[in-house]
């Protein structure tokens, strides 16, 4: 098998002129038939049971034979922490460094809970309070007075009224003060309107989840007052090679089909050595333990492998041959690891000259990366 | 379900025709739900007999388990009487369901058994084993149903973790569930599935298992003659051999079990720890999670809310480590946990759950909360106790006496103990802890104390319940700890063939307030001086000699014989130190340094006519090492110090050595040794010395480069000696250049003579130096007069 079988299921349903599809959309098929399988007591307006939601984000076989492909490859535990937190009505937060599939996990999560993924904000550091409660229409507010005509809801408020799970993106980005809106928001599951004497209560099945990375520390750190309104889930750094170079080329395969690569431009045996090479730098030591080095500023995540096997593949498809060689990725590669110009660059020098040159099978990577001196 | 009418029916109609025979209740060691069980069935069963697993030599423990002063965890031990070391331990804990059976059984006055093969036969065949070892073939790899029976049950029905599986399939089952009696049925049956297939899978035989079923039908034949109504506790893969309908003929089981070895075995009761319950210290039968048990015990036992009341405790704990648990965010624990087990099809809540559920709510996603309490709540600091009445070996009597007496409680929980020997209870303390160590209870390590002073003892006290065995094997020597301890170090002292083992014994002797053993001890060390021809052994031998000369008169032991060996052992060394010192190569020349070093902090130790007379020999001998450039230069150049410091040597002639040693002509690695042993140890001398330090300084800046570079390492491993701050000063010394003329003047304009002179008399007094007032302030200008 060259692709993985998610990016299969992608290729198929993915409506035409769209860049990347929904997850309810990609997926449509998986969930329709998790749904028809699935007996077990759902929480009320959830599409499918918790079990059915587990299954849908770890993968597994059903008793009709369909294959959930896994989205999340990692651990089985926290996923069930995750899923349970929100069945019990506690807002979710996912943490993790970037590329640890946190806004993968959450837009799964809300695709197989609600059947939409869409309520969501994506936060910045310019996002204001109206994105988290409501917003006014004011041509119509100056019109009409306030009138829930003139009211323009924000996700969150959608979410509540309809029962579904709103996303927040980059949360810790959000400002402390925009922040503290959720607080209250979070346990009285109330949105009140003062202006039009009302209030937006929540509907069963309403929840958040929320990402956040734990890299940022200091740009807004949460206060212990949300903290606690949040289970934390702690999505790590992949355990093994295997299991993050299965990530990459899953990511890289959907990546490719949005980008009308060939499938099949990202070999395995080119993805698992970029991976490799991140894996060493970011640990401080080679893979067989017996080389100490030392590490770059850059936080080589997952994510950043994901952009530079893509890279090197788009080079592949529209300069070279077809398939991703050293010469592909060799600059993206530099580019990733060296980010401060003085440190990173000595860093990745020793890691050239002494583990690199010294692996035959690396040759070609060796050259092409002392090409680009 | 319409087995348990069925059962109903039958008891009415004719509860003794159900009921007689023997029942046996297969469990899982340690299994909270399988205790519970194992008492629902007791109740129902009301047998006239309880048979429980474990070797006979158990049963005239079974009496005391009735005493409300045996506290569990506690453990049977049963050893070799001859040889302690040799144990075997029966752990068990308020949730064991061979300890329910047992409290049960012993509060009704029913007679209890255990059934195994007999430790008398176990210990004869495992010592046979091992003397067969190098010849005979390993053992044929056994199957994995034989390896973990449960494991394959845990795997017919779909789960990965056989621990798991048990729980949920038998010990979270409620009892309202249904008989107790026919849960065990079911885990026989099944247990018997298993034991089919594995002897198909693995026909070979079993000689080990198939002797311990016999000898436990062998007990229950006798006790099925006696009783109508039998109950047997044992593990769950025993069960189906021991089911009445299943046994072999006595013939059969009679022939497995004869002509087997026997050594004399003794048992009695230990104290347990919760810790040593935990698999983590190695004990097969072991749980990982003891406190977790026991909270599940305690809350089904009174009818408890098993999850609220673990997280209530988990908050708890949390909070005394300074993580804010509010009651609101433990309510949604319990929520998340309850939903975790949901999820996971499981039909109650378990310690993952509660454990996932916890990290993820009340510890913000990281597991290192947790960790911090993991010990306390999931393993606990439980520690059983076992009364006096029980039969203890007669040391470990004497151990509970003087524990009692000197009011020092063994406990799990490692603490720090600070003992002023100056103090007549907290010098007894040290005493026994001191005797103890001897003895090989190593219940106290003592550890460096922070403050100064011969009176002070720093101890790290934990009482491992393994050194129960340590405490039994101990009784070998004696039946009183002072007995012991005397008896062992006499007997080391006459096995001991070196002089500095000896050495440390008669030191030992002084801590451990030996009186008795000292003569013994000195006698084998004098025995062994005059055969003694290594001067390296004897230099050892000083400073403990030294030591217990000094302290001894303060401790008020008799030492007038240990001068007659010290000085000897002195006089003998010293005679032999420059010969020793002859054609050394780097790494002997490093131990004979450190025994001059040790010998003269001991010698220093000295005084009055010892002193009188072994100084000026010593001093001599180090003369004879320190002036003779053939002598390997880390030593000279120690004794040249040790000479220097005491003012055996004058500056100027130290000077002239160093010269010489570190000239040109001489190897340039020779001389750094020689600088090495000379710098050991202060940076004062160096920085208050300008010869010397020019001397050095002269010789570093005029060495070759090439000579420079093989000699850095050296160098730099006798300065990094010094500490950071002496370092820099002897830097700016140095970058300084030779000392400014004006340095001593402004050091005197500093120094006011008339506000030092009250602490300076002071100190003359303390050291014993005479000094009177008058002449010395007349004195002090004089010579400032002269200076000028």
């Amino acid at each position: 098998m060259t692709t993985h079988p998610a990016a299969d299921q992608a290729t198929d349903q993915a409506p035409d002129g769209v860049l990347r599809p929904h997850a309810e959309q990609a997926f449509a098929g998986e969930l329709a038939a998790l749904a028809a399988a699935d007996d077990r007591p759902r929480p009320p307006r959830w599409r499918l049971s918790p079990w059915a939601v587990t299954t849908y984000l770890l993968g597994g076989t059903l008793a009709d034979g369909t294959v959930i492909s896994p989205k999340y490859v990692g651990r089985r535990r926290l996923m069930e922490v995750a899923v349970a937190s929100l069945a019990t009505d506690r807002a979710l937060l996912l943490l993790g460094v970037p590329g640890t599939a946190k806004t993968w996990v959450s837009e799964h999560l809300a695709a197989a809970i609600s059947g939409d993924s869409t309520l969501l904000v994506q936060g910045t550091a310019g996002t204001p309070e109206e994105s988290l409660r409501y917003g006014w229409n004011y041509a119509r507010l100056l019109a009409e007075g306030p009138s829930r005509g003139a009211l323009v809801p924000s996700p969150v408020m959608r979410a509540m009224e309809s029962g579904a799970i709103a996303r927040i993106e980059e949360l810790t980005r959000i400002p402390a003060d925009v922040q503290d809106a959720l607080i209250s928001l979070l346990s009285e599951k109330t949105m009140p309107v003062p202006e039009l004497d009302t209030e937006v209560q929540a509907r069963p099945g309403f929840n958040v989840v929320a990402t956040a990375n734990n890299r940022d520390k200091g740009v807004n750190d949460l206060s212990s007052a949300l903290q606690r309104r949040f289970t934390t889930v702690v999505l790590p750094l992949p355990d093994t090679l295997a299991e993050e170079v299965d990530i990459v080329r899953t990511r890289v395969a959907s990546l490719s089909t949005g980008l009308a690569l060939p499938a099949d431009v990202a070999h395995a045996d080119e993805v698992a050595r970029v991976v490799q090479v991140f894996r060493e730098l970011r640990s401080g030591s080679t893979d067989d333990q017996r080389t100490a080095l030392r590490s770059p500023t850059a936080t080589l995540s997952t994510a950043e492998a994901i952009s530079v096997v893509v890279n090197g593949a788009t080079l592949a498809a529209h300069f070279g041959d077809g398939r991703v060689g050293a010469d592909d990725v060799a600059a993206s590669l530099v580019g990733a690891v060296v980010k401060d110009p003085l440190q990173d660059r000595i860093v990745w020098q020793e890691y050239l000259e002494t583990v690199v040159r010294d692996r035959r099978e690396w040759a070609d990577l060796y050259r092409a990366c002392r090409d680009l001196d | 379900m319409t087995s348990t009418e069925d059962v109903a029916g039958a008891a009415e109609a004719g509860p003794l025709l159900r009921r007689a025979g023997v029942h046996v209740l297969g469990v899982r060691h340690h299994g909270p739900g399988s205790a519970r069980s194992v008492l629902a069935a007791l109740e129902e069963l009301a047998p006239d007999a309880v048979v429980i697993e474990g070797p006979p030599e158990l049963d005239v423990l079974a009496a005391h388990a009735g005493d409300p002063d045996l506290v569990p965890p506690v453990a049977g031990l049963v050893y070799v009487a001859d040889e302690p070391r040799r144990a075997s331990f029966y752990p068990m804990a308020d949730f064991s369901p061979e300890w329910v059976a047992l409290r049960w059984a012993v509060a009704r006055g029913l007679p209890v058994r255990f059934a195994d093969l007999p430790a008398t036969h176990a210990f004869a065949l495992a010592s046979q084993a091992e003397a067969e070892g190098e010849d005979a073939v390993p053992p044929p790899p056994r199957s994995r149903a034989r390896l973990d029976p449960l494991a394959v049950l845990a795997e017919t029905a779909g789960y990965d973790d056989p621990e798991r599986w048990w729980e949920d399939a038998v010990e979270h089952r409620s009892a309202t569930a249904g008989s107790a009696l026919e849960a065990f049925d079911a885990v026989a049956e099944a247990m018997a599935e298993v034991r089919a297939l594995e002897s198909e899978q693995d026909p070979a035989a079993n000689p080990e298992n198939d002797r311990r079923e016999a000898a436990m039908r062998r007990v229950l034949r006798e006790v099925a003659a006696a009783h109508e109504v039998v109950a047997v506790v044992c593990g769950a893969y025993h069960a189906p051999a021991l089911r009445q309908g299943a046994w072999p003929t006595k013939t059969a089981d009679a022939r497995t079990l004869a002509k087997l070895p026997r050594v004399k075995v003794t048992a009695t009761w230990a104290p347990w720890s919760a810790g040593r319950l935990a698999r983590g210290s190695g004990y097969g039968a072991g749980v990982t999670s003891p406190g977790w048990y026991q909270h599940l015990f305690a809350a089904w036992r009174d009818g408890t809310d098993v999850v609220a009341g673990w997280l209530a405790r988990v908050a708890r704990e949390l909070r005394e480590e300074g993580i804010d648990a509010p009651p609101a965010s433990v309510v949604d624990t319990v929520r998340a946990a309850e939903a975790l087990a949901a999820l996971r099809s499981r039909p109650s809540v378990g310690l993952p759950e509660l454990t996932d559920a916890t990290t993820a709510v009340l510890c913000g996603g990281s597991e290192l909360p947790m960790r911090l309490v993991h010990e306390r709540l999931v393993v606990g600091s439980d520690l059983g106790s076992v009364p006096e009445r029980v039969p203890q070996t007669p040391l470990a009597q004497d151990l509970a006496r003087q524990q009692r007496a000197v009011r020092l409680k063994p406990s799990a929980t490692p603490q720090t103990l600070v003992l002023d020997l100056r103090r007549e209870n907290q010098r007894a303390r040290s005493l026994l802890l001191h005797r103890l160590r001897l003895l090989g209870v190593h219940w106290g390590e003592e550890v460096d104390s922070t403050g100064t002073g011969t009176f002070r003892e720093t101890w790290e006290l934990a009482w491992e319940p393994g050194l129960a065995v340590a405490v039994v094997e101990a009784g070998l020597h004696g039946t009183t700890v002072l007995d012991a301890a005397t008896a062992k170090v006499v007997e080391e002292a006459a096995g001991a063939g070196d002089l500095g083992a000896l050495g440390r014994l008669v030191e030992q002797c002084l801590v451990a307030e030996l009186p008795e053993a000292l003569p013994a001890v000195v006698d084998a060390l004098a025995a062994l001086t005059v055969r003694a021809h290594d001067t390296l052994a004897l230099l050892r031998a000083v400073e403990p000699l030294a030591r217990t000369r000094r302290y001894g008169d303060v401790r008020g032991s008799e030492t007038e014989r240990v001068a007659g060996v010290l000085r000897t052992v002195t006089l003998r060394a010293c005679v032999g130190l420059r010969a020793s010192a002859a054609s050394l190569d780097d790494e002997a020349a490093a131990d004979l340094r450190a025994a001059v070093d040790s010998a003269h902090r001991g010698l220093a130790l000295l005084a009055g006519d010892t002193a009188a007379e072994l100084g000026p020999a010593w001093t001599q001998a180090l003369g004879s090492v320190a002036g003779d450039d053939r002598v390997h230069g880390s030593v000279s150049g120690r004794a040249c110090r040790l000479l220097l410091d005491g003012g055996h040597l004058d500056a100027g002639e130290a000077a002239a050595r160093m010269g010489r040693r570190l000239s040109r002509a001489a190897p340039a690695p020779a001389g750094a040794a020689w600088l090495d042993g000379f710098l050991d140890g202060d940076a004062l001398l160096l920085l208050h010395d300008e010869v010397l330090l020019g001397l050095v300084d002269a010789w570093v800046a005029g060495v070759s480069d090439e000579v420079f570079e093989d000699l850095l390492p050296l160098l730099r491993r006798t300065f990094s000696r010094y500490q950071p701050a002496e370092r820099r000063q002897l830097g700016t010394r140095l970058r300084r250049g030779p000392a400014a003329p004006t340095a001593g003047d402004a050091l005197d304009a500093l120094v006011d003579l008339e506000t030092g002179l009250p602490p300076a008399l002071a100190v003359a007094a303390l050291l014993g130096i005479p000094l009177r007032r008058t002449p010395t302030l007349q004195e002090a200008p004089t010579r400032q007069e002269a200076d000028a």
